[in-house]
Protein backbone atom coordinates (compact mmCIF):
# COMPACT_ATOMS: atom_id res chain seq x y z
CA UNK A 1 0.00 0.00 0.00
CA UNK A 2 1.22 3.74 -0.67
CA UNK A 3 2.61 5.38 2.07
CA UNK A 4 0.89 8.42 3.15
CA UNK A 5 2.55 9.60 6.12
CA UNK A 6 6.06 9.52 6.55
CA UNK A 7 8.33 10.89 9.00
CA UNK A 8 12.19 11.11 9.31
CA UNK A 9 14.46 11.15 12.31
CA UNK A 10 11.50 13.34 13.79
CA UNK A 11 12.52 15.18 17.16
CA UNK A 12 10.86 17.44 19.63
CA UNK A 13 11.99 19.27 22.65
CA UNK A 14 10.09 21.31 24.83
CA UNK A 15 13.18 23.71 26.43
CA UNK A 16 14.99 20.50 28.42
CA UNK A 17 12.01 18.27 28.12
CA UNK A 18 11.90 15.62 25.21
CA UNK A 19 9.04 15.42 23.60
CA UNK A 20 9.57 13.15 21.27
CA UNK A 21 12.83 11.66 19.56
CA UNK A 22 13.98 10.29 16.25
CA UNK A 23 10.82 9.10 15.06
CA UNK A 24 11.09 7.63 11.01
CA UNK A 25 7.73 6.00 10.46
CA UNK A 26 5.33 5.23 7.21
CA UNK A 27 1.80 5.10 7.62
CA UNK A 28 -0.29 3.88 4.83
CA UNK A 29 -4.18 4.49 4.15
CA UNK A 30 -6.62 2.95 7.30
CA UNK A 31 -6.49 2.98 10.51
CA UNK A 32 -3.53 3.50 12.71
CA UNK A 33 -3.43 3.33 16.64
CA UNK A 34 -1.30 5.32 18.43
CA UNK A 35 -0.76 3.87 21.89
CA UNK A 36 1.18 4.86 24.67
CA UNK A 37 0.57 6.23 28.33
CA UNK A 38 -0.31 10.18 29.15
CA UNK A 39 3.22 12.23 28.32
CA UNK A 40 4.47 9.47 26.23
CA UNK A 41 4.31 12.16 23.15
CA UNK A 42 1.49 11.14 21.21
CA UNK A 43 0.19 14.43 21.12
CA UNK A 44 3.32 15.58 19.79
CA UNK A 45 3.40 12.79 17.19
CA UNK A 46 0.02 14.15 16.05
CA UNK A 47 0.54 17.89 16.22
CA UNK A 48 3.97 17.50 14.59
CA UNK A 49 2.19 15.49 11.90
CA UNK A 50 -0.34 18.21 11.43
CA UNK A 51 2.10 20.62 11.37
CA UNK A 52 1.01 22.76 14.60
CA UNK A 53 3.81 22.56 16.04
CA UNK A 54 7.88 22.29 14.10
CA UNK A 55 10.47 19.47 14.73
CA UNK A 56 13.36 20.55 16.08
CA UNK A 57 15.19 17.49 13.62
CA UNK A 58 13.29 15.96 11.36
CA UNK A 59 10.55 15.88 8.88
CA UNK A 60 7.25 15.00 8.07
CA UNK A 61 5.24 14.67 4.64
CA UNK A 62 1.80 13.58 4.03
CA UNK A 63 1.33 12.59 0.48
CA UNK A 64 4.97 13.87 -0.29
CA UNK A 65 4.16 17.26 0.85
CA UNK A 66 5.14 19.08 3.62
CA UNK A 67 2.65 20.11 6.10
CA UNK A 68 3.91 23.31 8.03
CA UNK A 69 2.70 27.04 6.80
CA UNK A 70 1.50 24.31 4.12
CA UNK A 71 -2.63 25.79 4.77
CA UNK A 72 -3.80 24.96 1.54
CA UNK A 73 -3.34 21.36 2.42
CA UNK A 74 -5.64 21.50 5.76
CA UNK A 75 -8.55 21.13 3.60
CA UNK A 76 -7.71 17.16 3.21
CA UNK A 77 -7.35 17.16 7.02
CA UNK A 78 -9.45 16.78 9.70
CA UNK A 79 -8.10 17.28 13.47
CA UNK A 80 -9.79 16.47 16.59
CA UNK A 81 -7.66 17.62 19.21
CA UNK A 82 -7.79 16.18 22.92
CA UNK A 83 -8.20 19.41 24.93
CA UNK A 84 -11.72 19.91 26.05
CA UNK A 85 -12.08 23.47 24.80
CA UNK A 86 -14.00 25.41 22.76
CA UNK A 87 -14.93 29.07 22.06
CA UNK A 88 -17.84 28.48 24.63
CA UNK A 89 -20.55 31.34 23.80
CA UNK A 90 -21.03 29.63 20.67
CA UNK A 91 -24.01 27.28 20.08
CA UNK A 92 -22.98 24.17 18.32
CA UNK A 93 -24.53 25.50 14.97
CA UNK A 94 -22.08 28.40 15.06
CA UNK A 95 -19.42 26.84 16.10
CA UNK A 96 -19.61 24.34 13.45
CA UNK A 97 -21.02 26.62 10.35
CA UNK A 98 -17.61 29.57 11.63
CA UNK A 99 -15.09 26.63 11.11
CA UNK A 100 -16.09 25.58 7.76
CA UNK A 101 -16.21 29.06 6.67
CA UNK A 102 -12.62 29.17 7.21
CA UNK A 103 -12.96 26.31 4.45
CA UNK A 104 -14.02 28.48 1.72
CA UNK A 105 -17.37 26.53 1.51
CA UNK A 106 -20.22 28.13 0.25
CA UNK A 107 -23.25 29.13 2.67
CA UNK A 108 -25.68 25.94 1.05
CA UNK A 109 -22.59 23.81 1.44
CA UNK A 110 -21.96 24.94 5.03
CA UNK A 111 -25.64 24.31 6.18
CA UNK A 112 -25.65 20.76 4.58
CA UNK A 113 -22.29 19.61 5.91
CA UNK A 114 -23.31 21.26 9.51
CA UNK A 115 -26.54 19.61 9.51
CA UNK A 116 -24.39 15.97 8.39
CA UNK A 117 -21.85 16.30 10.68
CA UNK A 118 -24.40 17.38 13.91
CA UNK A 119 -26.54 14.39 12.52
CA UNK A 120 -23.75 11.71 12.35
CA UNK A 121 -22.86 12.63 16.05
CA UNK A 122 -26.41 12.73 17.48
CA UNK A 123 -26.01 16.67 18.38
CA UNK A 124 -28.97 17.89 16.20
CA UNK A 125 -31.71 18.44 18.79
CA UNK A 126 -28.83 20.62 20.33
CA UNK A 127 -27.34 22.24 17.99
CA UNK A 128 -28.98 25.85 19.07
CA UNK A 129 -27.74 25.36 23.08
CA UNK A 130 -24.38 27.23 23.74
CA UNK A 131 -21.08 25.38 24.13
CA UNK A 132 -20.65 25.70 27.91
CA UNK A 133 -24.25 24.03 28.54
CA UNK A 134 -22.94 20.85 26.92
CA UNK A 135 -22.38 17.77 28.92
CA UNK A 136 -18.37 16.74 28.24
CA UNK A 137 -19.96 13.68 26.32
CA UNK A 138 -21.57 16.36 23.99
CA UNK A 139 -18.38 18.29 23.97
CA UNK A 140 -16.37 15.47 22.83
CA UNK A 141 -18.82 14.55 19.81
CA UNK A 142 -18.83 17.97 18.50
CA UNK A 143 -14.98 18.22 18.99
CA UNK A 144 -15.47 14.81 16.17
CA UNK A 145 -17.72 16.17 14.52
CA UNK A 146 -15.81 19.50 13.28
CA UNK A 147 -12.81 17.28 12.18
CA UNK A 148 -15.25 14.98 10.16
CA UNK A 149 -17.60 17.28 9.01
CA UNK A 150 -15.48 18.58 5.39
CA UNK A 151 -15.17 14.77 4.78
CA UNK A 152 -10.85 14.91 4.92
CA UNK A 153 -9.21 11.93 3.47
CA UNK A 154 -6.46 11.98 6.44
CA UNK A 155 -7.93 12.93 9.94
CA UNK A 156 -6.24 12.49 12.98
CA UNK A 157 -8.16 11.84 16.37
CA UNK A 158 -6.19 12.76 19.65
CA UNK A 159 -8.02 10.54 22.12
CA UNK A 160 -11.34 10.92 20.90
CA UNK A 161 -13.53 8.49 23.67
CA UNK A 162 -12.58 10.32 26.35
CA UNK A 163 -15.47 11.64 28.47
CA UNK A 164 -18.18 9.13 26.32
CA UNK A 165 -20.32 6.32 27.74
CA UNK A 166 -20.00 3.25 26.56
CA UNK A 167 -22.91 3.50 24.26
CA UNK A 168 -21.09 6.56 22.39
CA UNK A 169 -17.50 4.93 22.62
CA UNK A 170 -19.41 2.05 20.43
CA UNK A 171 -20.60 4.77 18.20
CA UNK A 172 -17.39 6.35 18.01
CA UNK A 173 -15.73 3.28 17.69
CA UNK A 174 -18.16 2.08 14.60
CA UNK A 175 -17.67 5.64 13.05
CA UNK A 176 -14.05 5.64 12.54
CA UNK A 177 -14.24 1.65 11.64
CA UNK A 178 -16.76 3.35 9.13
CA UNK A 179 -14.08 5.74 7.74
CA UNK A 180 -11.05 2.87 7.06
CA UNK A 181 -13.64 1.11 4.58
CA UNK A 182 -14.08 4.89 2.53
CA UNK A 183 -10.40 4.11 2.02
CA UNK A 184 -9.40 7.28 4.40
CA UNK A 185 -6.07 7.34 6.04
CA UNK A 186 -6.89 7.87 10.24
CA UNK A 187 -4.59 8.18 13.34
CA UNK A 188 -6.50 7.36 16.73
CA UNK A 189 -4.38 7.77 19.86
CA UNK A 190 -5.32 6.84 23.48
CA UNK A 191 -3.80 5.48 26.24
CA UNK A 192 -6.52 3.33 26.48
CA UNK A 193 -5.73 -0.11 25.50
CA UNK A 194 -8.94 -1.70 24.54
CA UNK A 195 -10.03 1.11 22.97
CA UNK A 196 -7.46 1.18 20.16
CA UNK A 197 -7.83 -2.75 19.99
CA UNK A 198 -11.66 -2.52 19.29
CA UNK A 199 -10.76 -0.18 15.92
CA UNK A 200 -7.47 -1.93 14.64
CA UNK A 201 -4.58 -3.81 15.03
CA UNK A 202 -2.40 -1.71 13.24
CA UNK A 203 -0.45 -0.24 16.36
CA UNK A 204 2.54 2.38 16.95
CA UNK A 205 3.58 2.07 20.85
CA UNK A 206 4.62 5.19 21.96
CA UNK A 207 6.59 5.91 25.20
CA UNK A 208 8.68 8.40 26.65
CA UNK A 209 9.11 9.93 22.99
CA UNK A 210 10.26 6.91 21.39
CA UNK A 211 8.83 4.23 19.57
CA UNK A 212 8.82 1.00 20.68
CA UNK A 213 7.43 -0.86 17.86
CA UNK A 214 4.91 -0.06 15.12
CA UNK A 215 2.90 -2.56 13.25
CA UNK A 216 0.11 -5.24 13.35
CA UNK A 217 -0.28 -6.47 17.33
CA UNK A 218 1.05 -10.53 15.73
CA UNK A 219 4.23 -9.04 14.18
CA UNK A 220 4.71 -7.03 16.96
CA UNK A 221 4.03 -10.06 19.13
CA UNK A 222 6.63 -11.73 17.14
CA UNK A 223 9.19 -9.53 17.69
CA UNK A 224 9.20 -10.07 21.29
CA UNK A 225 10.19 -13.69 20.69
CA UNK A 226 11.43 -14.01 24.62
CA UNK A 227 7.63 -12.18 25.76
CA UNK A 228 6.19 -14.80 28.82
CA UNK A 229 2.89 -15.80 27.73
CA UNK A 230 0.07 -16.63 30.65
CA UNK A 231 -1.76 -19.42 29.38
CA UNK A 232 -4.88 -20.25 31.82
CA UNK A 233 -6.05 -23.92 31.55
CA UNK A 234 -9.74 -25.07 33.43
CA UNK A 235 -9.37 -28.79 33.59
CA UNK A 236 -10.85 -31.43 36.13
CA UNK A 237 -7.17 -32.21 37.73
CA UNK A 238 -4.87 -29.68 37.38
CA UNK A 239 -2.18 -30.65 39.63
CA UNK A 240 -1.48 -33.47 37.38
CA UNK A 241 -1.07 -31.72 34.52
CA UNK A 242 1.27 -28.98 36.64
CA UNK A 243 3.25 -32.10 37.36
CA UNK A 244 3.89 -32.95 33.56
CA UNK A 245 4.34 -29.35 32.70
CA UNK A 246 6.96 -28.23 35.72
CA UNK A 247 9.57 -30.38 33.85
CA UNK A 248 9.34 -28.42 30.81
CA UNK A 249 12.03 -25.82 30.21
CA UNK A 250 9.94 -23.49 28.15
CA UNK A 251 7.54 -23.16 31.34
CA UNK A 252 8.56 -20.41 33.47
CA UNK A 253 5.55 -20.36 35.83
CA UNK A 254 2.88 -22.71 37.35
CA UNK A 255 0.29 -21.09 39.85
CA UNK A 256 -2.71 -21.86 40.61
CA UNK A 257 -5.80 -19.88 40.17
CA UNK A 258 -8.30 -18.76 42.75
CA UNK A 259 -10.74 -20.46 40.72
CA UNK A 260 -11.50 -24.00 41.27
CA UNK A 261 -9.38 -26.25 39.11
CA UNK A 262 -7.68 -23.68 36.99
CA UNK A 263 -3.98 -23.31 36.10
CA UNK A 264 -2.06 -20.57 35.12
CA UNK A 265 1.23 -21.38 33.08
CA UNK A 266 3.77 -19.18 31.88
CA UNK A 267 5.99 -19.57 28.89
CA UNK A 268 8.40 -18.05 27.35
CA UNK A 269 7.83 -20.37 23.96
CA UNK A 270 4.23 -20.28 23.33
CA UNK A 271 4.42 -22.36 19.93
CA UNK A 272 5.71 -25.13 21.36
CA UNK A 273 3.62 -24.95 24.54
CA UNK A 274 0.62 -25.47 22.58
CA UNK A 275 1.76 -27.45 19.74
CA UNK A 276 2.31 -30.11 22.93
CA UNK A 277 -0.77 -29.48 25.06
CA UNK A 278 -3.11 -31.30 22.68
CA UNK A 279 -0.86 -34.52 23.13
CA UNK A 280 -0.48 -34.12 27.44
CA UNK A 281 -4.13 -33.81 27.47
CA UNK A 282 -4.40 -37.53 25.54
CA UNK A 283 -1.72 -38.83 27.27
CA UNK A 284 -3.10 -38.24 30.83
CA UNK A 285 -6.55 -38.08 29.76
CA UNK A 286 -6.73 -34.95 31.18
CA UNK A 287 -10.27 -33.44 30.84
CA UNK A 288 -10.69 -30.14 29.28
CA UNK A 289 -13.29 -27.29 30.03
CA UNK A 290 -11.33 -24.10 28.78
CA UNK A 291 -8.21 -22.58 27.79
CA UNK A 292 -7.63 -19.31 27.19
CA UNK A 293 -4.89 -16.42 26.89
CA UNK A 294 -5.70 -13.92 29.66
CA UNK A 295 -2.65 -11.51 28.37
CA UNK A 296 -3.42 -12.13 24.89
CA UNK A 297 -3.96 -8.52 24.33
CA UNK A 298 -2.18 -5.05 23.58
CA UNK A 299 -1.74 -4.49 27.60
CA UNK A 300 0.17 -7.73 27.67
CA UNK A 301 2.71 -6.30 24.98
CA UNK A 302 2.63 -3.09 25.91
CA UNK A 303 3.77 -3.69 29.88
CA UNK A 304 6.15 -6.05 28.38
CA UNK A 305 7.86 -3.47 26.11
CA UNK A 306 7.85 -0.58 28.65
CA UNK A 307 9.49 -3.06 31.50
CA UNK A 308 12.07 -4.38 28.77
CA UNK B 1 1.79 41.75 -10.66
CA UNK B 2 1.49 37.72 -11.84
CA UNK B 3 -1.52 35.93 -11.87
CA UNK B 4 0.12 33.43 -9.52
CA UNK B 5 0.24 36.54 -6.67
CA UNK B 6 -3.32 38.34 -7.84
CA UNK B 7 -4.46 34.65 -7.12
CA UNK B 8 -2.92 34.51 -3.40
CA UNK B 9 -3.89 37.90 -2.36
CA UNK B 10 -7.17 37.26 -3.46
CA UNK B 11 -6.93 34.02 -1.23
CA UNK B 12 -5.13 35.97 2.02
CA UNK B 13 -8.20 38.71 1.32
CA UNK B 14 -11.01 36.05 1.34
CA UNK B 15 -9.88 34.16 3.81
CA UNK B 16 -9.36 37.40 5.86
CA UNK B 17 -12.79 38.41 5.54
CA UNK B 18 -13.91 34.45 6.84
CA UNK B 19 -11.80 34.90 9.79
CA UNK B 20 -13.07 38.29 10.47
CA UNK B 21 -16.77 37.37 10.30
CA UNK B 22 -16.32 34.06 12.67
CA UNK B 23 -14.70 36.37 15.53
CA UNK B 24 -16.68 39.24 14.57
CA UNK B 25 -19.57 37.20 14.75
CA UNK B 26 -18.15 35.60 18.41
CA UNK B 27 -16.86 39.38 19.63
CA UNK B 28 -20.09 40.59 19.09
CA UNK B 29 -21.93 37.95 21.63
CA UNK B 30 -19.19 37.77 24.52
CA UNK B 31 -19.31 38.77 27.90
CA UNK B 32 -15.56 40.89 26.81
CA UNK B 33 -17.44 42.52 24.91
CA UNK B 34 -20.56 43.58 26.94
CA UNK B 35 -17.85 44.42 30.31
CA UNK B 36 -15.96 46.32 28.01
CA UNK B 37 -18.81 48.33 25.86
CA UNK B 38 -19.84 49.41 29.57
CA UNK B 39 -16.17 50.69 30.34
CA UNK B 40 -16.32 52.62 27.09
CA UNK B 41 -19.81 54.02 27.91
CA UNK B 42 -18.21 55.88 31.03
CA UNK B 43 -17.40 59.52 29.18
CA UNK B 44 -21.33 59.09 28.67
CA UNK B 45 -22.05 59.60 32.25
CA UNK B 46 -19.16 61.88 32.88
CA UNK B 47 -20.91 64.09 29.92
CA UNK B 48 -24.13 63.65 31.85
CA UNK B 49 -23.02 64.77 35.28
CA UNK B 50 -20.87 67.62 33.51
CA UNK B 51 -24.44 68.61 31.43
CA UNK B 52 -27.06 68.22 34.85
CA UNK B 53 -24.22 70.06 37.05
CA UNK B 54 -25.47 73.83 36.04
CA UNK B 55 -28.66 72.81 36.71
CA UNK B 56 -28.49 71.77 40.33
CA UNK B 57 -25.44 73.90 40.97
CA UNK B 58 -26.96 77.14 40.01
CA UNK B 59 -23.36 77.74 37.67
CA UNK B 60 -23.35 78.76 34.51
CA UNK B 61 -22.48 76.02 32.18
CA UNK B 62 -19.21 75.73 29.95
CA UNK B 63 -20.34 75.70 26.53
CA UNK B 64 -20.79 71.25 25.90
CA UNK B 65 -18.55 71.38 22.37
CA UNK B 66 -15.76 72.60 24.37
CA UNK B 67 -16.06 70.30 26.88
CA UNK B 68 -16.53 67.05 24.38
CA UNK B 69 -13.38 68.50 22.62
CA UNK B 70 -10.67 68.81 25.51
CA UNK B 71 -12.15 66.68 28.38
CA UNK B 72 -14.41 63.52 26.76
CA UNK B 73 -12.00 63.29 23.17
CA UNK B 74 -8.83 63.42 25.39
CA UNK B 75 -10.31 60.95 27.93
CA UNK B 76 -10.41 58.63 25.21
CA UNK B 77 -7.59 59.47 23.68
CA UNK B 78 -5.30 59.18 26.08
CA UNK B 79 -7.00 56.49 28.42
CA UNK B 80 -9.95 54.62 27.06
CA UNK B 81 -8.78 53.51 23.94
CA UNK B 82 -5.43 52.19 25.49
CA UNK B 83 -7.14 50.58 27.55
CA UNK B 84 -9.72 49.12 24.74
CA UNK B 85 -6.89 48.21 22.55
CA UNK B 86 -4.63 46.73 25.08
CA UNK B 87 -7.61 44.00 26.46
CA UNK B 88 -8.46 43.94 22.35
CA UNK B 89 -5.30 43.54 21.01
CA UNK B 90 -3.45 41.56 23.37
CA UNK B 91 -6.57 38.84 23.01
CA UNK B 92 -6.04 38.05 19.70
CA UNK B 93 -3.16 35.24 20.05
CA UNK B 94 -3.20 35.15 24.00
CA UNK B 95 -7.05 34.30 23.76
CA UNK B 96 -6.44 31.28 21.28
CA UNK B 97 -3.38 30.40 23.31
CA UNK B 98 -4.73 30.13 26.83
CA UNK B 99 -8.35 28.73 26.16
CA UNK B 100 -6.52 26.31 23.58
CA UNK B 101 -8.49 26.99 20.83
CA UNK B 102 -5.53 27.59 18.48
CA UNK B 103 -6.03 24.32 17.16
CA UNK B 104 -9.01 24.95 15.52
CA UNK B 105 -8.17 27.66 13.54
CA UNK B 106 -4.60 26.51 12.50
CA UNK B 107 -5.78 22.87 10.88
CA UNK B 108 -8.02 25.01 8.45
CA UNK B 109 -6.90 26.05 5.13
CA UNK B 110 -6.71 29.72 5.66
CA UNK B 111 -2.83 30.96 6.26
CA UNK B 112 -1.92 32.55 9.76
CA UNK B 113 -1.36 35.69 8.45
CA UNK B 114 -5.13 35.61 7.43
CA UNK B 115 -6.08 34.31 11.00
CA UNK B 116 -3.55 37.15 12.90
CA UNK B 117 -5.23 40.09 10.69
CA UNK B 118 -9.01 38.50 10.56
CA UNK B 119 -9.01 38.47 14.01
CA UNK B 120 -7.51 42.23 14.52
CA UNK B 121 -10.34 43.69 12.01
CA UNK B 122 -12.60 41.98 13.86
CA UNK B 123 -11.70 43.14 17.61
CA UNK B 124 -10.70 46.82 15.84
CA UNK B 125 -14.15 47.06 14.54
CA UNK B 126 -15.70 45.95 17.79
CA UNK B 127 -13.46 48.89 19.46
CA UNK B 128 -14.59 51.60 17.26
CA UNK B 129 -17.74 50.66 17.18
CA UNK B 130 -18.00 50.55 20.96
CA UNK B 131 -16.25 53.39 21.18
CA UNK B 132 -17.74 55.66 18.47
CA UNK B 133 -21.51 54.76 20.33
CA UNK B 134 -19.71 55.96 23.40
CA UNK B 135 -18.76 59.39 21.77
CA UNK B 136 -21.51 59.81 20.02
CA UNK B 137 -23.78 59.47 23.13
CA UNK B 138 -21.82 62.05 24.78
CA UNK B 139 -21.48 64.65 21.81
CA UNK B 140 -25.58 64.35 21.66
CA UNK B 141 -26.04 64.91 25.28
CA UNK B 142 -22.99 67.63 25.80
CA UNK B 143 -24.71 69.74 22.61
CA UNK B 144 -28.11 68.85 22.98
CA UNK B 145 -29.65 72.36 22.84
CA UNK B 146 -27.39 72.87 19.50
CA UNK B 147 -27.99 69.78 17.10
CA UNK B 148 -29.48 72.09 14.61
CA UNK B 149 -25.79 73.16 14.06
CA UNK B 150 -24.37 70.90 11.40
CA UNK B 151 -21.06 72.71 11.57
CA UNK B 152 -20.61 71.02 15.03
CA UNK B 153 -21.10 67.64 13.69
CA UNK B 154 -17.85 67.80 11.27
CA UNK B 155 -16.14 68.25 14.44
CA UNK B 156 -17.72 64.81 15.86
CA UNK B 157 -16.78 63.01 12.42
CA UNK B 158 -13.01 64.53 12.63
CA UNK B 159 -12.85 63.29 16.33
CA UNK B 160 -13.98 59.88 15.68
CA UNK B 161 -11.77 59.36 12.50
CA UNK B 162 -8.96 60.44 15.01
CA UNK B 163 -9.94 57.84 17.74
CA UNK B 164 -10.39 55.27 15.29
CA UNK B 165 -6.51 55.46 13.65
CA UNK B 166 -5.79 55.51 17.17
CA UNK B 167 -7.75 52.27 17.86
CA UNK B 168 -6.11 51.23 14.30
CA UNK B 169 -2.46 51.44 15.76
CA UNK B 170 -3.23 50.67 19.51
CA UNK B 171 -4.88 47.25 18.07
CA UNK B 172 -1.87 46.44 16.07
CA UNK B 173 1.16 47.49 18.55
CA UNK B 174 -0.82 45.11 20.80
CA UNK B 175 -1.69 42.39 18.66
CA UNK B 176 2.18 41.97 17.99
CA UNK B 177 3.14 41.83 21.39
CA UNK B 178 0.41 39.36 22.48
CA UNK B 179 2.33 36.87 19.58
CA UNK B 180 5.48 37.03 21.32
CA UNK B 181 5.26 37.79 25.60
CA UNK B 182 3.44 35.43 27.87
CA UNK B 183 2.30 38.75 30.31
CA UNK B 184 1.47 41.11 27.31
CA UNK B 185 -1.17 42.70 29.38
CA UNK B 186 1.50 44.09 31.78
CA UNK B 187 3.68 45.29 28.94
CA UNK B 188 1.07 46.59 27.59
CA UNK B 189 -0.03 48.83 30.92
CA UNK B 190 3.98 49.81 30.72
CA UNK B 191 3.41 51.04 27.56
CA UNK B 192 0.25 52.45 27.30
CA UNK B 193 0.45 54.45 30.55
CA UNK B 194 4.16 54.76 31.05
CA UNK B 195 6.06 55.66 27.74
CA UNK B 196 2.98 57.09 26.18
CA UNK B 197 1.75 59.25 28.80
CA UNK B 198 5.22 60.70 29.66
CA UNK B 199 7.17 60.90 26.58
CA UNK B 200 4.12 62.88 24.78
CA UNK B 201 4.94 65.65 27.02
CA UNK B 202 9.18 65.92 26.00
CA UNK B 203 9.73 68.81 24.22
CA UNK B 204 11.40 68.40 20.97
CA UNK B 205 11.57 65.09 18.39
CA UNK B 206 11.23 62.83 21.36
CA UNK B 207 7.53 63.20 21.76
CA UNK B 208 7.20 61.58 17.84
CA UNK B 209 8.43 58.00 19.26
CA UNK B 210 4.78 58.20 21.11
CA UNK B 211 1.67 57.10 19.07
CA UNK B 212 -0.32 59.83 20.81
CA UNK B 213 1.86 62.17 19.11
CA UNK B 214 0.65 61.59 15.87
CA UNK B 215 -3.08 61.17 17.00
CA UNK B 216 -3.00 64.67 18.71
CA UNK B 217 -1.33 66.06 15.79
CA UNK B 218 -4.52 65.72 14.16
CA UNK B 219 -6.48 67.35 16.94
CA UNK B 220 -6.77 71.24 17.00
CA UNK B 221 -3.93 72.34 19.49
CA UNK B 222 -5.96 74.98 22.37
CA UNK B 223 -3.97 77.78 22.95
CA UNK B 224 -5.74 78.98 26.35
CA UNK B 225 -8.02 77.85 28.24
CA UNK B 226 -9.13 75.25 31.39
CA UNK B 227 -7.59 72.30 29.48
CA UNK B 228 -5.04 73.89 27.86
CA UNK B 229 -2.23 71.70 29.45
CA UNK B 230 -3.70 68.49 28.07
CA UNK B 231 -2.09 69.37 24.77
CA UNK B 232 1.11 71.06 26.86
CA UNK B 233 4.41 70.91 25.24
CA UNK B 234 2.86 69.62 22.02
CA UNK B 235 4.90 70.58 18.62
CA UNK B 236 2.47 68.98 16.13
CA UNK B 237 3.41 67.48 12.58
CA UNK B 238 1.93 67.90 9.44
CA UNK B 239 -1.25 65.87 9.40
CA UNK B 240 -0.68 64.25 6.46
CA UNK B 241 2.93 63.20 7.82
CA UNK B 242 0.81 61.88 10.89
CA UNK B 243 -1.65 59.95 9.01
CA UNK B 244 1.23 58.37 7.60
CA UNK B 245 3.13 57.50 10.38
CA UNK B 246 -0.27 56.18 11.96
CA UNK B 247 -0.71 53.57 8.98
CA UNK B 248 3.48 52.97 8.92
CA UNK B 249 3.31 51.95 12.31
CA UNK B 250 0.31 49.55 12.01
CA UNK B 251 1.37 48.06 8.97
CA UNK B 252 4.92 47.37 10.64
CA UNK B 253 3.05 45.88 13.37
CA UNK B 254 0.81 43.53 11.75
CA UNK B 255 3.66 42.49 9.50
CA UNK B 256 5.88 41.39 12.20
CA UNK B 257 2.44 39.70 14.16
CA UNK B 258 2.19 37.62 11.61
CA UNK B 259 5.90 36.61 10.83
CA UNK B 260 5.66 36.24 14.75
CA UNK B 261 2.89 34.09 14.70
CA UNK B 262 3.46 31.88 11.82
CA UNK B 263 6.91 31.21 12.97
CA UNK B 264 6.47 30.52 17.00
CA UNK B 265 5.36 27.41 18.25
CA UNK B 266 2.46 27.76 20.36
CA UNK B 267 2.76 25.32 23.13
CA UNK B 268 -0.15 24.74 25.60
CA UNK B 269 -0.50 24.73 29.53
CA UNK B 270 -1.74 21.83 31.40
Amino acid sequence: MKTVIETKKLSKWYGNVLGLSDVSLQIEAGITGILGPNGAGKSTFLKLITGQIKPNIGSCTIEGQKIRNNYHFYSKIGFCPEQDSFYEEMTGWQFMTGLLKLHHYSPSEIKAMTKEALEIVELTEDKDRVIKSYSRGMRQRLKFAQAIAHKPEIIVFDEPLNGLDPLGRRKIIRLVKSYEEEGKTILVSSHVLPEIEAMTKQIILIHQGKVFAQGDIHYIRDLIDTHPHIVSIKCRNPRQLASTFIREDYVLNIHFGSADNTLLIETNNRDKFFSLLPSLFVKYNIEVDEITSPDDNLQAVFDYLVEK
Amino acid sequence: MNKITVRRLLFLWNSIRKVYSFFFFMGKKSNKTKIFFIVALLPVIMALIIKLNPIFSGRSSTEGIYIFSNVIIVFYLQALILLLALFFGTSVCSEEVEGKTLTYLTTRPVSKSAIILGKYAAYTSLVILMTGIGVTISFLILNVNKLHDFSLYEILIRDVIVLSLGIMCYTALFTFVGTFLKKSILFGFVFGFGWENVIQYFPGSTQRFSIVHYLKSLLPVPKTGRFSFLMFKLEPSTPVAAVFMLFLITGIFLGLACLFFSLKDYIFED
